[in-house]
């Protein structure tokens, strides 16, 4: 541990994967470091979420996640690098630096939580707190080849999380070593009376419940890449391999997901966003003699991105009157209607089954090419479990001809957290996941 | 004339609608707040039980539909005592809707709905352009009454918001703490135009402003004038409106269904939830029960439910007419400081129910309730008001046509004054000659 503390500045010079590193290089008598992403709120370390506008923030407190993990023997030692606010699909939002893919350093490590999979993947039985609105641990997590899990919605408390989408937004696990998840989650777990939308859960039974049959819905494979397709295709045989039925089924609503999600999600983060205009906490400058509204959009355009501002645009136009049932009120509808359709499905089966991210991770400039619809249809495979707060992790299930990492993501329904749990440890088990080469 | 008001009331409750913080007042600006009600990233609200519970009970009270699920919106709006830039309230299943109230038993106004809420911070402005925030008030609990535009006159819009306001601190048990905690913002359409008069408070205030907009909406439109929707304030010294800010439109808010909290289920809490008799209710209900009329049965109320509570004990103890003399009578006119002695309304039973029993007089019971609702000495008493009643007793049998002159004409009254301060050279007050003669006319009827 304490190599790793006195060497995390260098390796971050590298990679970028850090916003904040601890000034502590001594592990003390902690019992494991973890790191968690700059969206959750940290007592002791400054919290910016990705974005200029709370440059010099320090909460007065945890968030319950990070504050779990340190009661448990923690010691964090630093916060990861992200999109603004958790806006994007690349990490390539960030004012901070651009985290890379340890695999290819020419390459994005994911978003939004970009960094926390870096670290995940660069650190050995690292344990990263990641954050997931619509595939923020799944993506990064596929992209940097390392196992990344996103509990049911409500399973680990909110309190802390700096909100993205409030109704989406859950605090997921990254690593490569699927038993370091197994036994992390049930530490960050739990009812918490701070954030109510965990009271409600029921508690967190490991029982070695395992995935016997998946289902594939076959419309969710159009338009992936060759070799994500390849790749897929053999780890389907290989979990024939392992006893597990394989059903190729149709899930058109599948299709719904995209545009419902981001209007929800844009409809919510324009509303928590509102509370950023520099009177309070993180930066604040600008003329303080203007009137507080030209003040406040003076603050406001200085110092958000293009990605925040554009969904800030886009969120207020979805709710505004007259245009609010058509989009607003019409996407929670969508949404029930998705939860149905995996509803459905899971009666029959334990678990649906689909790659992670349509393509290997790309490079930077292929990044700069793309349009807001193009990245945001990346998506289109993480966005529906996070839709419907089920419980969902990727796990590493190929590598391309450039030696890139591919994932796919397995879904269960509400509550069953165990049955991925016990399906990432007999896959660990079976697939030889191939460790970046890491200098120093 | 179409009017229509939104009337705020701060519940009572101990802490604020999504934190612990407390409400009462603070020594210093910004100490009574804490990291959710300052809206710091990462805090979620949790909901406050007793504001629900309060909620549900003034909803039963305006009769209104309640309904199984409810949960709260966000309302989205920049301004700087908004520590989330987003307010939570009410939008869609509110705690109550479609209720109806009644004013003085009478006409019925429509409630539209009432809803929940917090209350924002405040800004403070300086003369030299600065100001200053000041957060302890964020996060109050605040229900809000909305009524649909059924008043015609500002008078009416006044009497209905004197009985509400009575209604409401009876039923939540409200502290009687001036009309402070009570706000009202008062929407008035001369034309077709509507504009809403922000912020005030007090029912003569109200009436106020009204009729300000009134006169003030029927010259633009006299004038060949266009009436603006917009937000106005109301300034109390000058009791004129002014301009605020042209009224936002319902899609400035953009409301979404506040996520942190979810849905909340009260069907059951709501019927388990019963409450107390409202003033006005009760008021109705004693004219009908004992066929008093209505205005004396609004009387008895207005000065005190206890005293109306009285006024049924003594009608078991002894009959409607003994019952009803008595209490608008002397005891009402001593009810107030009855109230502030703290006795046993028992003491005033058993008086009053010696005199039915005969065993003793008029004037002896009269003396021996002053005493006891003074929580004084009954001989001092008896003594002094003995005087006093003697005097006017005997001016009232010498001079019969005054007696049927006050029943006209209550002013007539001064004669007595004139009278008893002439003799007695000033010895008694005119209030107590008043309640004296008001006394005395009563046994008389």
């Amino acid at each position: 541990m304490k190599d790793l503390l006195a060497k995390l500045s260098k390796l971050n010079d590298k990679y970028s994967m850090f916003t904040t590193i601890t000034a502590d290089k001594d592990a003390g008598d902690s019992k494991f470091l973890f790191s968690a992403k700059d969206g959750l709120t940290s007592k002791d370390m400054e919290t910016k979420c990705g974005s200029r506008i709370l440059e010099g923030y320090r909460p007065v407190f945890d968030a319950t996640a990070i504050a779990k993990m340190r009661e448990a023997g923690g010691k964090l030692i630093g916060k990861t690098n992200m999109d603004e606010f958790g806006f994007g699909s690349f990490s390539t939002n960030s004012p901070f630096g651009v985290p890379k893919n340890p695999y290819d350093l020419e390459r994005s490590c994911g978003g939004s939580s970009g960094g926390a999979a870096c670290a995940a993947s660069v650190i050995e039985y690292h344990v990263a707190l990641g954050v997931s609105t619509g595939g923020s641990v799944c993506c990064p997590a596929s992209f940097c080849g390392v196992y990344g899990l996103v509990p049911t919605y409500g399973r680990v408390s909110r309190y802390g999380v700096i909100d993205n989408g409030n109704s989406l937004d859950k605090v997921g696990l990254l690593s490569s070593c699927p038993f370091q998840i197994a036994k992390f989650l049930p530490i960050i777990s739990g009812k918490d009376p701070k954030d109510p939308t965990s009271c409600c859960q029921p508690e967190l039974e490991i029982k070695g419940k395992k995935i016997k049959s998946v289902a594939v819905p076959e419309n969710a494979l159009d338009g992936l890449s060759k070799d994500v397709r390849s790749g897929f295709n053999a780890s389907l045989d290989t979990l024939r391999g392992m006893g597990i039925d394989v059903e190729m089924i149709t899930m058109p609503s599948l299709k719904y997901a995209i545009p419902a999600y981001y209007i929800i999600e844009t409809s919510e983060a324009s509303t928590n966003l509102a509370s950023y205009v520099g009177m309070r906490y993180g930066r604040q400058d600008g003329d303080l003699s203007l009137k507080f509204d030209d003040y406040f959009n003076y603050f406001r355009t200085e110092y958000f991105g293009d990605e925040t501002k554009r969904r800030i645009i886009l969120g207020t136009y979805a709710r505004m009157a007259g245009l609010r049932d058509r989009y607003y009120s019409k996407s929670l509808r969508v949404r029930l209607h998705i939860i149905s359709s995996y509803k459905e499905i899971l009666k029959e089966h334990d678990a649906v089954l689909t790659p992670t991210m349509p393509f290997v991770s790309p490079r930077f400039d292929e990044i700069s090419n793309m349009s807001p619809v193009e990245s945001y249809s990346a998506d289109r495979l993480t966005v529906p479990p996070n839709l419907t707060g089920m419980p969902h992790m990727s796990v590493p299930c190929g590598y391309d001809g450039n030696g890139m990492p591919m994932g796919m993501q397995i879904v269960t329904d509400h509550w069953q957290e165990d049955r991925l749990l016990t399906f990432a440890k007999e896959w660990g088990a079976v697939f030889d996941v191939r460790r970046p080469e890491v200098p120093l | 004339m179409k009017i229509g008001l939104e009337v705020h009331v701060q519940l009572p409750t101990r802490s604020k609608m999504f934190c612990s913080c407390p409400t009462t007042d603070a020594e210093a600006p910004n100490t009574h707040v804490c990291p959710t009600c300052l809206g710091m990233p990462g805090v979620k609200p949790v909901m406050n039980k007793k504001a629900v519970e309060y909620g549900i009970k003034l909803a039963k009270m305006l009769n209104c539909e309640i309904p199984e699920v409810m949960w709260f919106s966000r309302k989205t709006y920049f301004y700087p005592d908004m520590s989330k830039g987003v307010q939570i309230t009410q939008y869609e299943n509110t705690v109550g809707k479609k209720g109806i109230y009644y004013v003085n038993g009478g006409r019925p106004i429509h409630i539209t709905k009432i809803q929940l809420e917090e209350d924002p911070g405040k800004t403070k402005r300086f003369g030299d352009q600065s100001s200053l925030v000041d957060y302890n008030r964020a996060g109050t609990p605040l229900t809000e009454i909305v009524t649909d535009p059924d008043f015609k006159t500002p008078a009416e819009a006044r009497e209905f918001l004197r009985q509400l306001i009575a209604d409401i601190r009876h039923t939540i048990d409200l502290p009687d703490d001036g009309e402070r905690s009570i706000r009202a913002d008062c929407n008035i359409s001369v034309g077709v135009e509507r504009v809403e008069v922000k912020n005030v408070s007090g029912l003569k205030n109200v009436e106020r402003a009204l009729t300000f907009e009134f006169v003030r909406q029927t010259k633009i439109l006299k004038a060949g004038g266009k009436i603006e929707r917009e937000t106005r304030g109301f300034d109390e010294e000058r009791g004129v409106t002014f301009s605020v800010r042209k009224k936002e439109w319902e899609a400035d808010y953009g409301y979404i269904n506040e996520p942190d909290l979810g849905i909340f289920h009260i069907g059951d809490l709501a019927r388990s939830i019963t409450i107390k008799e409202s003033p006005t209710k009760m008021a109705v209900r004693l004219s009908q029960e004992y066929k008093i009329d209505q205005k004396t049965a609004d009387q008895f109320v207005s000065t005190s439910v206890g005293l109306a509570k009285m006024f049924e004990v003594l009608v078991k103890a002894t009959d409607i007419q003994t019952a009803l003399s008595w209490t608008k009578g002397t005891i009402s006119a001593n009810w107030k400081t009855f109230e502030a002695c703290g006795k046993d309304p028992e003491g005033i039973t058993k008086i009053i129910k010696k005199l039915s029993e005969g065993r003793i007089t008029d004037v002896e019971a009269d003396i021996e309730l002053k005493a006891y609702m003074a929580g004084r000495d009954a001989c001092a008493i008896r003594e002094q008001c003995g005087d006093l009643c003697k005097i006017i007793e005997k001016y009232l049998d010498a001079n019969p046509e005054i007696v049927n002159e006050i029943k006209r004409n209550e002013k007539a009254i001064n004669r007595v004054i004139g009278h008893v301060m002439k003799e007695t050279g000033g010895k008694y007050s005119s209030a107590d000659i008043v309640s004296e003669t008001k006394n005395a006319l009563c046994h008389r009827l």
